[in-house]
């Protein structure tokens, strides 16, 4: 019974264990492999809390700024982006009605705070103890600090010390690991001794297939791996002894990890945070853990299993180990929680001067003289702290005084008045004054400017919207246009759809809509040719429906050709893939082979466009495109079964070949269809027809329960895997009722159910770079990372189909016979537009075609002169022809750091019928989904739409806000230091964490943001009531709105008049 | 002949009238510190015109132009602030001394090298801070360096020149005498440490000139045996260190040591080694400057530790502080490197050992000085830091020392120094000839 009990005791503890780990993992977020880049809230998993409050957790977990720092906003102040009335509004909140006279001024509360954002009067500098930099008011600088001698409260060091203490007492397991405390005090450098061990061990685990020597032992998952190699180092970081100590670890990475837990002494109500702090240290990696631990069919983790909780066993074990030998060898003490509090609070002066040490903030002579100390393991720390407290804390405090009067004379200055005027001032007044001052530290001030910047767009944005009441949306039902306009088409809200589809109307009766680039079709997809699939969704969703791209029947003799060339030329890659990785053969072939890499480097450099031509002809020659459709329909379930049974059929005969050496000749139709059945019922005795079958041709019974044995193992021709197979093909397509209604479902989304055209286009989006690792990010983010183009294919042909459309007639959309849906694909780094599946096309829509393809090309030249005048390289304006040279030449370009500016710049979600924003431009920063309340009254997709196309928005908004106000902790650095790993990630030079987010190029225009980070503004044209229930019926929508993660403004129809929606859950009207 | 008499004195009498007539402005920074500044100027130029009839020293007559230049950089490089006044004053009086040791006859010679060594000696002693216990060590080194320039007048050889080189490695720092090296550097205020490091050097091998052809052969193999102790000891301690001034004052050690590695192996100092001896001071010197630039702005005492990301902050700085790392550590075109190359092409070294040593102290420097200049040029840019790029006075002084290093570095060797001499014979030719 104990050993049961036991038992489950510890089963217990590990369970307990894995619900902190996941309680503990909600600080970072999930990494998506780079592959199929994910814009994501690096924040995502803290929305539930306010975004302050949720920006100072990052701060303090991962060290990140959530705010632009304070000279850049005083930057778009002095430029005019930021307006004082805007500073105002934000201010108000925090000002009382109190006003102090300095001179003749008369200064308020809120002049001050104004004066302190703008003259940057907080920052948070430290004055030097005797700065010799010259300075005119130097007179009046030290009489007025003599003066505030009576003003500034002299605070002794012993309660400073005390209070130190208190904080770092408390901090300590919350704020700080004993790594970091190590580190903070000690002036050890533990953290990223064990980063730098860390990232060693995932980057070898986690690879997929980049590295030539895979890591051995990865199937045992990771932990075991690490315990099994790791064991046979030397001395990790110095470790002694680490190889017995590591094979002497616990085999559950849960036991090593609660082990090294009670080793550090971790309280139980610290352990959450403590791992947090854990995982915060390389949110990168950890992060991309964390998606893989969530990720159970993902194959790399089905065959190398990783997780938060083996990733926090092998950290903690080093950061013990660490901790416990800087403890000893610098203190004398056990490197544990309680022992390092107790050090805290007995020697709490050697604790200040340690801390002081490290930081660099003692004055050299005493720094050496810590070090004497430290070195000489000395007792002459109060003596120390003496001398200081009479030598030092004297001076510093005077400077600290300058440092105010330095303050107070800028203050004064601000407002034209004669800084002289302080020193008659009374001291009661300065006191006011630098109490207003010192309450409102630089800290505070980024939110403070974040509503002003935002307050400025939303106010020029609603203004746009806010036209005449002649030029407003019409809400009349019955006010249709009734002119049938030259083509409609449906882009992908992204915000680089914008200024297309503004040059396309502009270029005729074109309609256009936004919609998210997934156009309602959930699908997994592979391509011709490829051997994987590609997830075309938002990754916030599931798909239950594959489709296959397949070359066009009429291709049937074409087909087996395009295939064998295809197989040379992988088999040529291949080749020199392996003779470069060769331990041997790159030394003959740099010799011989190594000159033809000169053609590429030569040509990617001084003719890349020229190169890609080229190289896309040369493609053409050896392998040449082939026509290619999609498995829309669903296949019936006897097709399905014939289907199966055909590739069944083909298994025994290769079985019977490879395993027995029979002929072709001799396998009898019946011999096979018998041993597939036999293989397939799972008895064990053949049957009569198989026996008689068998004998037929030469075999016996034995041989034929043998080669039963090997059909059902090695094949796997059994029912189990059967069954799967069966199941997978009939995910393949979609039944005529999904088709309806996803058709159904995506045109009234889109508001577009009525007057249709000729054509109808659905344009997905994708892009062309070179050497960039971050391609997925420049794709469509509805399209999980990848090209919509599938997305777009299969809902034309579901549209086309008569079947779909008869349904379609009796749901209330009357599609005209003469309608033709076609797909298309937009180019966002060249501007260009490719059609497909043109043999569809009728004869007699020839010249529409035409007409739709002319004005997208001159849409397109418009759009690319647009964005080349936003590109800092492009001085002059282009001329439409230059301008599209341009752009193709930098989607080809491998040095190019920034092909295009991709999503940046975007700051607002308006779902709205187009006549709310046709003919405004909105300059690229705007999500445009079309949404008709009308075609809603169940309310039925405007909550989708709030739920996923605004939640996907929201996370692009999110990732690029955070990467431009920290582009070192929320970005990924410059692209200049990047490099592949694992083929998952980024790091930046040889050695670092995973980089999340984007990169600087991508955010920011040199020093300045080309982002401006700003959180979404989403505007709704629908009545208020509908909205309200959707907030109260979803959590999502609540943290958005309630939280301030997103502003909403809504345009409600019932009395055309506009309303923004407060964090109270109050609408105020807009004037 | 009397005219030639005359300008040692003169030369020596300029900086020490400079002080004089400074002394009125003693209360307004300001004036005194551009006083200064034109005297050194004058002093400079009277060097410059008189250097044609003075007794050309067998190290050459760079020395002589670089104790100028080097006062007048170490005080354009300050502050305005009144408790320099006294640095700027003493970096005169300290000057006139110099020239004085550099181009007087010997017991003039002698009695200013004295009254140099106990004058440092006595500011190192105001200076002393019971924090810094080893300011006796180096207030120790000046008054031996004094004591044994004396006796090396009054006693007979060997002792005598025993007593000469004892005195010259305190001047030129040789381990176990570069305590008074070190603690100059780091406890002198002011002007007086990037003035010194060029000062003392300079003497010590004008001194080391008429010395070490009379030493003895084993005591000559004992200073071989320092000279590379000092080297190694020197790289590994600046290696070590956090505070500027003390890395670069082992920088330098291990610099000068491989001079005395040098001049031990050939007993002879050469125009070349004057070249490397003024080049490392000279870039040593550029360095504290820009040290010194740090502490105007975030004060005396500050931990370097506590300063980084001045590259963005302070691009000119960043700029100019790299070029004189680069100096400093001996990569050319720059005069380090010019000076090492020459005397390591033109001398023989009786050990591949001393010269692997040699060299190791030479690309350690560039392990050391770039850590430091990366620690402060790159790095996280700090909030509670004000970043204020250079002020005129300050570029003026470190775009000197650079513009010089690189001219000492690409002019012909013989510019200071008649190709006779350079090569050991007398002077024969007239135009400076390029031989690297």
């Amino acid at each position: 019974m104990e050993p049961l009990n036991r038992a489950i005791d510890i089963e217990s503890r590990r369970m307990e264990l894995r619900g902190v780990v996941r309680l503990a993992g909600e600080v970072i977020a999930q990494y998506w492999p780079m592959r199929t880049f994910v814009h994501h809230n690096p924040l995502h998993s803290l929305e539930y809390l306010p975004f302050e409050e949720t920006v100072r957790r990052g701060k303090q977990f991962m060290g990140g700024s959530g705010y632009l720092p304070s000279c850049q906003y005083r930057a778009y102040y002095a430029a005019g982006r930021i307006r004082q009335e805007d500073l105002d509004i934000a201010l108000k909140p925090l000002a009382c009605e109190s006003q102090v006279l300095i001179g003749s001024q008369k200064l308020t509360h809120a002049d001050v705070l104004r004066a302190c954002l703008i003259e940057g009067l907080c920052d948070p500098i430290v004055e030097p103890l005797d700065t010799q930099l010259p300075d005119a008011s130097q007179e009046l600088i030290d009489s007025l600090a003599k003066k505030l001698l009576l003003v500034m409260p002299v605070r002794d060091l012993s309660k400073r010390i005390e209070a130190i203490v208190q904080d770092d007492v408390a901090d300590l397991g919350r704020w700080l690991t004993l790594s970091h405390w190590c580190d903070d005090t000690l002036g050890t450098h533990i953290v990223q001794q064990i980063n730098d061990q860390l990232i060693k061990w995932c980057e070898a685990f986690l690879d997929e297939g980049h590295a030539t020597w895979a890591m051995p032992e990865r199937e045992k998952g990771m932990y075991q791996a690490w315990k099994t190699i790791a064991a046979h180092e030397w001395s990790p970081c110095g470790i002694v002894d680490s190889g017995r100590k590591i094979s002497a670890l616990p085999n559950h990475p849960e036991d090593a990890l609660l082990e090294s837990l009670d080793a550090l002494g971790i309280p139980s109500d610290l352990r959450q945070d403590y791992l947090s702090l854990q995982l915060t240290a390389l949110p990168g990696w950890a992060g991309f853990i964390k998606w893989r631990g969530e990720e159970r069919d993902y194959p790399w983790q089905q065959s190398y299993p990783a997780g938060l909780v083996k990733f926090l066993a092998i950290r903690l074990w080093y950061a013990r180990e660490l901790v416990q030998k800087a403890c000893r060898e610098e203190l004398g003490i056990d490197g544990r929680f309680e022992a390092v509090i107790a050090y805290m609070r007995s020697q709490p002066e050697e604790y200040y001067l340690r801390r002081q040490r490290v930081a660099g903030r003692l004055p050299a002579l005493y720094a050496e003289e810590v070090d004497r100390l430290t070195h000489q393991r000395g007792t002459g720390w109060s003596a120390v702290l003496q001398r200081y407290r009479t030598e030092v804390v004297p001076r510093q405090q005077e400077a600290a005084r300058k440092g105010m009067a330095k303050r107070l004379v800028a203050l004064a200055r601000s407002f034209e008045t004669d800084p002289a005027a302080l020193t008659e001032t009374s001291t009661d007044i300065l006191k006011q004054v630098i109490e207003w001052m010192e309450a409102f530290p630089e800290s505070d001030h980024g939110p403070i400017w974040l509503k002003a910047l935002e307050r400025g767009y939303q106010v020029n944005l609603l203004t746009q919207l806010h036209r005449p009441k002649d030029r407003q949306p019409t809400t009349d039902a019955s006010h249709a246009t009734s002119a049938r306009p030259y083509s409609q088409s449906v882009y992908c809200i992204d915000v680089r759809s914008e200024p297309f589809r503004r040059h396309l109307e502009s270029t005729g009766a074109h309609e256009t809509y936004g919609f998210a680039g997934f156009f309602a079709a959930f699908i997994r997809y592979r391509a011709w040719g490829k051997e994987h699939d590609t997830e075309q969704f938002p990754v916030i969703m599931r798909a239950k429906n594959e489709v296959r791209e397949i070359p066009r029947s009429y291709l049937d003799h074409k087909v087996s050709t395009h295939q064998t060339r295809t197989k040379w030329v992988h088999a040529g890659h291949t080749l020199l893939h392996d003779l470069k990785e060769n331990v041997v053969t790159p030394y003959v072939m740099v010799e011989s082979l190594g000159w033809f890499y000169g053609i590429p480097i030569f040509g990617k450099t001084l003719l890349p466009s020229l190169y890609r031509r080229w190289t896309a002809w040369m493609q053409r020659l050896f392998v040449p495109a082939i026509a290619t459709t999609l498995t829309v329909d669903k296949l019936a379930p006897a097709d399905t079964a014939e289907m199966v049974a055909a590739e069944q059929q083909a298994i025994v005969r290769k079985a019977l070949q490879e395993q027995l050496g029979l002929r072709s000749s001799r396998m009898t139709p019946a011999l096979v269809e018998s041993l597939r059945q036999h293989a397939l019922s799972g008895s064990d005795e053949p049957d009569q027809p198989l026996l008689q079958a068998a004998a037929q041709a030469g075999l016996s019974k034995d041989t034929l329960v043998g080669l039963t044995d090997v059909l059902r193992r090695q094949y796997e021709l059994n029912a189990r895997a059967a069954s799967h197979h069966k199941e997978r093909i009939t995910r393949t397509g979609f039944t005529l009722e999904e088709q309806t209604i996803t058709v159904d479902t995506a045109l009234r989304m889109m508001g577009l159910t009525k007057n249709f055209a000729r054509l109808v286009l659905f344009c997905a989006h994708g892009s062309t770079s070179d050497n960039n690792p971050y391609e997925s990010a420049l794709d469509c983010g509805a399209c999980g990372g990848n090209e919509g183009k599938p997305n777009a294919r299969v809902l034309a042909m579901m549209a086309n189909n008569p079947q779909v459309r008869a349904r379609l007639t009796k749901n209330g959309i009357e599609i005209p016979s003469d309608t033709h849906f076609i797909a298309g694909q937009m180019d966002t780094t060249t501007d260009a537009v490719q059609l497909f599946d043109l043999e569809d096309v009728p004869p007699t829509h020839r010249a529409d075609l035409a007409r739709l393809q002319e004005d997208l090309h001159e849409a397109a030249e418009l759009t690319s002169q647009e964005r080349c005048a936003r590109l800092p390289d492009v001085v002059q304006p282009l001329p439409g022809y230059k301008a599209r040279a341009h752009v193709r030449t930098r989607s080809t370009d491998w040095s190019q750091v920034r092909p295009e500016w991709g999503l940046s710049g975007n700051a607002a979600f308006i779902i709205a019928r187009r006549e709310l924003t046709k003919e405004l431009d909105l300059g690229g920063r705007v999500f445009l989904h079309s949404y008709d309340y009308r075609e809603d009254p169940t309310n039925r997709l405007l909550e989708v739409l709030l739920t996923a196309p605004q939640v996907v928005a929201q996370w692009i908004n999110m990732e690029h806000y955070f990467s431009t106000t920290d582009n070192d902790v929320y970005g990924s650095g410059s692209k200049i230091y990047h490099n592949v790993v694992g083929r998952l990630g980024i790091m930046s030079g040889p050695w670092s964490d995973l980089r999340l987010g984007l990169a600087r190029q991508t955010v920011m225009n040199g020093e300045v943001p080309y982002h401006e980070p700003m959180r979404l503004l989403t505007i709704i044209e629908a009545p208020r009531e509908r909205i309200d229930k959707l907030i109260g019926r979803h959590e999502v929508l609540q943290h958005y709105y309630h939280n301030q993660w997103v502003h909403l403004v809504v345009f409600d129809p019932g009395d055309a008049v506009w309303y923004r929606y407060d964090p109270k859950g109050m609408w105020n009207v807009i004037s | 002949m009397t005219e030639g008499t005359l300008i040692p004195w003169l030369l020596a009498g300029i900086p020490l009238l400079g002080v004089l007539a400074s002394l009125p402005f003693r209360s307004d920074p300001e004036r005194l510190k551009w006083s200064a500044i034109v005297w050194g100027v004058i002093c400079l130029g009277s060097v410059v015109g008189f250097a044609g009839q003075v007794a050309m020293p067998p190290e050459g007559l760079l020395p002589l132009y670089l104790l100028p230049l080097a006062a007048i950089i170490s005080i354009l490089g300050q502050p305005v602030y009144e408790e320099h006044g006294p640095s700027w004053m003493l970096t005169l009086l300290i000057l006139g001394l110099g020239l004085s040791v550099v181009s007087s006859p010997s017991p003039l010679s002698l009695l200013s090298l004295t009254l140099l060594l106990i004058l440092i000696a006595v500011l190192l002693y105001r200076h002393h801070s019971a924090l810094w216990p080893r300011s006796w060590w180096g207030i120790g080194a000046y008054s031996l360096g004094a004591a044994f320039a004396v006796v090396s007048v009054a006693a007979d050889p060997p002792l005598s020149s025993v007593a000469s080189l004892v005195a010259c490695a305190v001047l030129l720092p040789l381990v176990p005498f570069h305590d008074g090296h070190l603690t100059a550097l780091t406890r002198l205020p002011g002007s007086l440490p990037s003035f010194i490091v060029v000062l003392l050097p300079v003497a010590g091998l004008h001194r080391l000139v008429a010395t070490m052809p009379t030493v003895p052969d084993s005591v000559a193999w004992t200073v071989s045996l320092f000279a590379l102790l000092g080297a190694s000891y020197g790289a590994l301690k600046a290696l070590a260190q956090s505070r500027v001034r003390l890395l670069l004052a082992y920088g330098s050690l291990s610099f000068f040591s491989i001079v005395w590695w040098f001049a031990a192996a050939s007993r002879m100092v050469t125009p070349r080694s004057a070249l490397l001896v003024g080049t490392i001071g000279l870039a040593t010197s550029g360095l504290m400057i820009g040290w010194q630039v740090i502490r105007t702005r975030y004060g005396d005492d500050v931990d370097p530790q506590a300063i980084s990301g001045l590259a963005t902050g302070m691009p000119h700085y960043a700029v100019l502080l790299s070029l004189l790392a680069l100096a400093a550590m001996g990569l050319p075109p720059f005069g380090v490197f010019a000076g090492f190359m020459g005397l390591l092409l033109s001398s023989p070294f009786p050990s591949l050992f001393g010269l692997f040593v040699t060299l190791l102290a030479w690309l350690a420097a560039s392990w050391y000085i770039m850590q430091m200049v990366q620690r402060l040029l790159f790095g996280v840019r700090r909030p509670e830091l004000r970043y204020t790029d250079l002020l005129r006075t300050e570029m003026a002084s470190l775009l000197i020392v650079v513009l010089v290093l690189l001219a000492l570095g690409l002019a012909p060797a013989t510019l200071f120094t008649p190709e006779g001499m350079l090569l050991g014979t007398a002077p024969t030719g007239e135009w400076p000839t390029w031989n690297r």
